[in-house]
């Protein structure tokens, strides 16, 4: 029933939600000594994935920040964390907007009058 | 380069007054720092702030924001003062402080305080843009 653009969103949100609960374990270990922030990369492989056709195959990766480290060996700033979680979520809202539009779509279509 | 270009940039500020807040807590830290005569004073740090060149096409230039390119130090011969009860008292009685002032740093620190919040304010302000941009096609 998902066309390709739908199962492209899904993709898309699955690697939006991966990013936002890393952030929310970066932010939850701002003190912990030795922690290196971790950072999701999922766009590349999309691109990759809709070139075949495929979506679902999307790699979500994560990787270590390579940031300076402070004296105890953690390299998480919040404020880097904090922008990088606003973009996420906008990008989160925008998806989920486009896939309601899709729905709205579907949902005009199956109706009976109008 | 991001669709919401404005958090980077504002993002490059918050990071640019963070480094130079480090560096304001450094020279405060170190305000007292004693060397003995023979050796080099505690140098002052100071960030150098500069624009980035934007990758944006449209319009060119704009949205590089800022980052923190190099730190140069203050004045290794520092502050000689007299001092002979101190134990790194050469036979002079000198010793050396560090060149700084505690109301130059303060004030520092007040700037960058503010220009920190600045980039928040804006980053506050674009999030709300952004989101009635994406809220647009809505219902």
């Amino acid at each position: 029933m998902l066309d390709l653009a739908m199962r492209a969103i899904q993709a898309s949100l699955d690697g939006l939600a991966a990013r936002q609960r890393l952030i929310a374990e970066n932010l939850a270990n701002v003190d912990t000594p030795g922690y290196l922030a971790a950072r999701v990369s999922f766009e590349d492989s999309l691109v990759e994935a809709l070139k075949d056709g495929a979506p679902e195959t999307t790699a979500i990766n994560a990787t270590h920040s390579l940031d300076p480290t402070r004296m105890n060996g953690n390299n998480v700033n919040v404020d880097d964390e904090n922008v990088l979680l606003i973009e996420t979520g906008l990008r989160f809202q925008l998806a989920v907007e486009s896939m309601n539009n899709k729905f709205r779509i579907l949902h005009q279509s199956i109706r009976r009058d109008t | 380069m991001s669709i919401f270009p404005v958090l980077n940039t504002s993002g490059s500020g918050l990071r640019t007054f963070r480094i130079w807040m480090d560096a304001i807590a450094d020279n405060i830290a170190n305000i007292n720092t004693v060397r003995p005569f023979d050796e080099e004073a505690f140098q002052a740090r100071f960030i150098v702030a500069q624009a980035v060149r934007s990758d944006h096409q449209n319009p060119p230039g704009v949205g590089g924001g800022s980052r923190a390119a190099a730190v140069l130090f203050g004045d290794p011969q520092g502050r000689v003062r007299y001092e002979p009860g101190h134990p790194y008292a050469n036979e002079q009685g000198l010793v050396r402080y560090p060149d700084m002032d505690l109301g130059d740093q303060m004030t520092q620190l007040l700037m960058a305080q503010r220009a920190y919040q600045l980039n928040l304010a804006v980053i506050d302000r674009a999030r709300d843009s952004y989101l009635q941009a994406i809220q647009i096609n809505g219902r």
